[in-house]
């Protein structure tokens, strides 16, 4: 039966990246592809640090292993199930219904993430600089791809496991009681662990980030930490390792911690284990049939006054309503709405405490969660066109002008991330609100509140701009739907696809902060901090001006989109 | 009110459409026939705006699709063989959002209309995911004539419908041609063509091999007199012109 899986994966790729490199004939592609590769060749070669850098490689696996440590508790607590289980309406119709038993599904399904696997190894084995990393390039490869698929592994055990407790209540904690006693154990164990060194790396935290890195490392060395964290210490350290002997030590506990992980995957020999990973493939036999964009959890269906819609108007504000109706029903959109409305509260009202600790603490991490939003935001909210483009025959069907279709599609995601950034912003807001100590004061807190409510939205804007002018632009290369590769195994490609975006969101921004810099620096020795307003302003007609030439530019593009030569099943 | 010149649509250097001509009139319902690949869809895409054409001319009323597309598609619809929904509308929603798109005033009296003769009432809440086919073929359809479109375009719209539903659809189809809209309707359906089509298409390898009715057809072709409909549609697309035994 693996033949016939590693046909079908072999088969699916080839014929995908054919399809893919067919697009070359396109010079709009070629040229993409050769600012792609011109890109990874500045990452991979010319940024590469020409001396041993200062991070020590102790540091390097510590903080290697803390990612593991994240990536696995990211999997047991919210679940990654839709991801590491997601079949395609094909695959369910013959191998759901094929003699296929089981574990050959499970088989298959490991077999396809390795394609994944593979790609982002070798973009990590681009990325990390060699005079930090191992020793050959091949080494690295190998360190590379045993540390994500050990994970990839971890993960579909995990959803294995949740399904199990998910589906089978008291049961399946019954059943589970053993590991979730260690569990528990383990994170009591750290916490008491850590109980004392907790002070030096808040210190730590204060005098900088090496000194943080030391007061890290000296806590991980206590005993039970030391414990805990040695697995997830073995799958880093062959990547970290300077020599072809030190890594061939290094290796050989990290592919007994592979072998171990697929066995456990693999050998659900027990019926409640089967009955667990039946119930998980089953799900996703669900999933697959309703289709690949459906969404995750729709929830109550009376729509909120405000997004009601009007019978006439402009026709573009029903593809805005459509894409923002679907944000809103989902379940996760009302947990993050009653989430805020509950943070902003017990924010503001910490935030009063003499102490403070908790709400300053609370106060810098909704502010980093912020800014980070402006970063990966666009690339988590795709209720755009992104989505919408596998619907491009209903689209174009439409009495409406391309730039119209362009315009409303980039404004629903837009109002989305700049909602969830503003709800950030304000609960770090309220939860320095109080500290009276501050810098910068509130006065100036105030202002940089009011700025990011003018600002994100414009800046927001041109971001989602650019986000669908390359699903336009590039549709056979661009992951049209609603889900996106994700998780550990495609960090690779979305880092560096991350930095590409950063790169052009910069680059649009360039003139209209300068136009806004120039103006601010002319005016404020005579009018003082109030040269900030004509500034804003202009920086606000700048990012609109080159919102309209692209949404102009971009409506061009989809009018003359063909849906039979773009290189993506319509 | 359809009218279609010289349209030619390549696929790279292959032709699925090559110098196709024809008129629909209001109250005519044209019948596409042809057997797979004869380049059908592809005609009706090309006439909803979906695909851009090679060569030729397509108009809509008064307005040209290349030249004045939002103008032209106001006056159509098009309803795919496969409806496509929105997975997060319900069927009310779903009306209200094409009613904005086509700038429908009176979209509240609309939806009650239509939701009850498409027998939709009961399901105005459900979200296509509760829907069966044949219900989210019938919820396609009723977007489609929401706005009192002066073309249709139907791609095969009997794919899912029970009997009750096909019975529905066909007295639809023959409604809104008797009311002035001109249909464009493709089908391997040869009863279905037979039955309310005024004039049929026939195309083979991306050309038309016939244009009339079927009484015209026949009629070039003595040797077909007297033959089942199915036997008449069998002739003209054998490429080697043998036709049936």
């Amino acid at each position: 039966m693996i033949r016939v899986f590693a046909y079908l994966a072999w088969r699916s790729t080839a014929n995908r990246v054919a399809r893919q490199i067919r697009q070359l004939r396109s010079p709009r592609y070629l040229a993409a592809l050769a600012l792609g590769i011109g890109y990874l060749y500045i990452v991979a070669v010319e940024q590469r640090p020409r001396e041993a850098p200062a991070v020590g490689a102790r540091w390097i696996e510590l903080l290697g292993s803390l990612g593991v440590v994240g990536a696995i508790l990211w999997g047991w607590i919210f679940g990654v199930e839709r991801r590491v289980l997601a079949f395609t309406p094909a695959e369910v119709t013959f191998l759901f219904s094929g003699p296929v038993t089981r574990r050959g599904l499970v088989q298959y399904k490991l077999l396809r993430n390795q394609l994944l696997i593979l790609f982002n190894a070798l973009l990590w084995t681009l990325i990390l600089a060699r005079e930090r990393f191992g020793t050959s390039p091949w080494l690295r490869a190998i360190s590379i791809w045993v540390l994500l698929t050990t994970i990839s592994f971890h993960r579909l055990g995990a959803s294995f496991v949740r399904t199990s407790l998910l589906e089978h209540g008291r049961i399946g904690l019954r059943h589970r009681v053993v590991s979730l006693v260690l569990l528990g154990a383990a994170l009591i164990a750290l916490a008491w662990g850590l109980r004392d060194a907790l002070p030096s790396i808040a210190a730590g935290w204060s005098a900088g980030v090496g000194t943080f890195l030391d007061a890290l490392t000296e806590a991980a060395a206590e005993p039970v930490p030391h414990l805990l964290l040695t697995p997830f210490r073995a799958m880093v350290r062959p990547l970290t390792a300077h020599s072809p002997a030190e890594w061939a030590r290094a290796m050989g506990p990290a592919l007994l911690l592979l072998l171990l992980h697929y066995v456990w995957v693999i050998r659900a020999d027990t019926a409640f284990e089967e009955a667990a990973a039946e119930t998980s493939l089953r799900r996703a036999e669900q999933r697959a049939l309703r289709g690949a964009a459906a969404p995750p959890a729709l929830t109550h269906r009376s729509v909120p006054r405000f997004l009601r819609l009007a019978p006439v108007g402009w026709p573009g504000g029903a593809i805005l309503w459509k894409n923002l109706l679907g944000v809103v029903r989902l379940r996760r959109t009302r947990d993050a709405v009653v989430a805020f409305v509950v943070a902003s509260i017990a924010a503001g009202l910490l935030s009063f405490d003499p102490n403070g600790s908790l709400a300053h603490a609370a106060g810098w991490f909704t502010a980093t969660w912020a800014g980070l939003t402006i970063v990966i935001g666009p690339q988590w909210v795709r209720n755009d066109l992104r989505s919408d483009l596998l619907k491009l025959d209903l689209l174009r069907s439409y009495p409406l002008r391309g730039r119209s279709v362009v315009a409303a599609e980039a404004a629903a995601s837009t109002l989305v991330v700049t909602a969830l950034q503003l709800g950030l912003v304000l609960v770090a807001y309220l939860a320095f609100l109080g500290n009276t100590r501050m810098e910068p004061d509130l006065q100036t807190r105030s202002v940089v509140l009011l700025a990011a409510v003018v600002c994100l939205p414009g800046v927001n804007y041109l971001g989602m701009l650019i986000q669908n002018a390359a699903a336009l632009l590039f549709p056979a290369w661009v992951h049209l739907g609603a889900g996106r590769p994700s998780g550990v195994e495609a960090l690779g490609q979305n880092m560096l696809m991350i930095v590409a975006y950063l790169a052009l969101l910069a680059a649009a921004l360039a003139v209209p902060a300068a136009l806004a810099g120039g103006l601010y620096v002319t005016l404020e020795p005579g009018i003082g901090g109030w040269a900030a307003l004509p500034a804003l302003v202009v920086l606000q007609v700048g990012v609109a001006a080159e919102a309209v030439v692209m949404i102009r530019w971009l409506g061009a593009v989809f009018e003359r989109i063909d849906p039979a030569n773009a290189g993506f099943a319509v | 009110m359809i009218e279609v010149e010289s349209l030619e649509k390549l696929y790279g250097d292959f032709p699925a459409v090559r110098g196709l001509s024809f008129r629909v009139q209001p109250g005519e319902v044209l019948g596409l026939v042809g057997p797979n690949g004869a380049g059908k869809s592809t005609t009706i895409r090309s006439i909803a705006g979906i695909i851009i054409p090679t060569r030729g001319r397509i108009s809509i009323g008064e307005h040209d699709l290349a030249t004045d597309a939002v103008a032209a598609k106001s006056l159509l619809a098009f309803i795919p063989d496969e409806p496509h929904l929105f997975d997060y509308l319900t069927v009310e929603e779903h009306l209200r959002f094409v009613g904005r798109l086509y700038q429908v005033a009176d979209v509240d009296s609309r939806i009650p209309e239509l939701l009850e003769e498409m027998e939709l009432a009961s399901k105005r809440s459900a979200l296509p995911g509760e829907l069966s086919r044949g219900m989210k073929q019938k919820l396609a359809i009723a977007c489609g004539l929401l706005h009192h479109p002066r073309a249709l375009l139907l791609d095969e719209p009997l794919t899912g419908l029970d009997p009750v539903g096909i019975r529905r659809m066909k007295a639809t189809i023959t409604r809104r041609a008797e009311s002035g809209a001109a249909v464009i309707l493709s089908s391997h359906l040869l009863h279905l063509v037979e039955e309310i089509c005024t004039r049929v298409l026939v195309m083979r390898g991306g050309c038309a091999v016939a244009f009339g009715t079927i009484a015209d057809i026949v009629a070039s072709r003595p040797a077909l007199a007297g033959r089942r409909l199915e036997d008449v549609f069998l002739a003209l697309i054998d490429p080697t012109g043998a036709g049936p035994e």
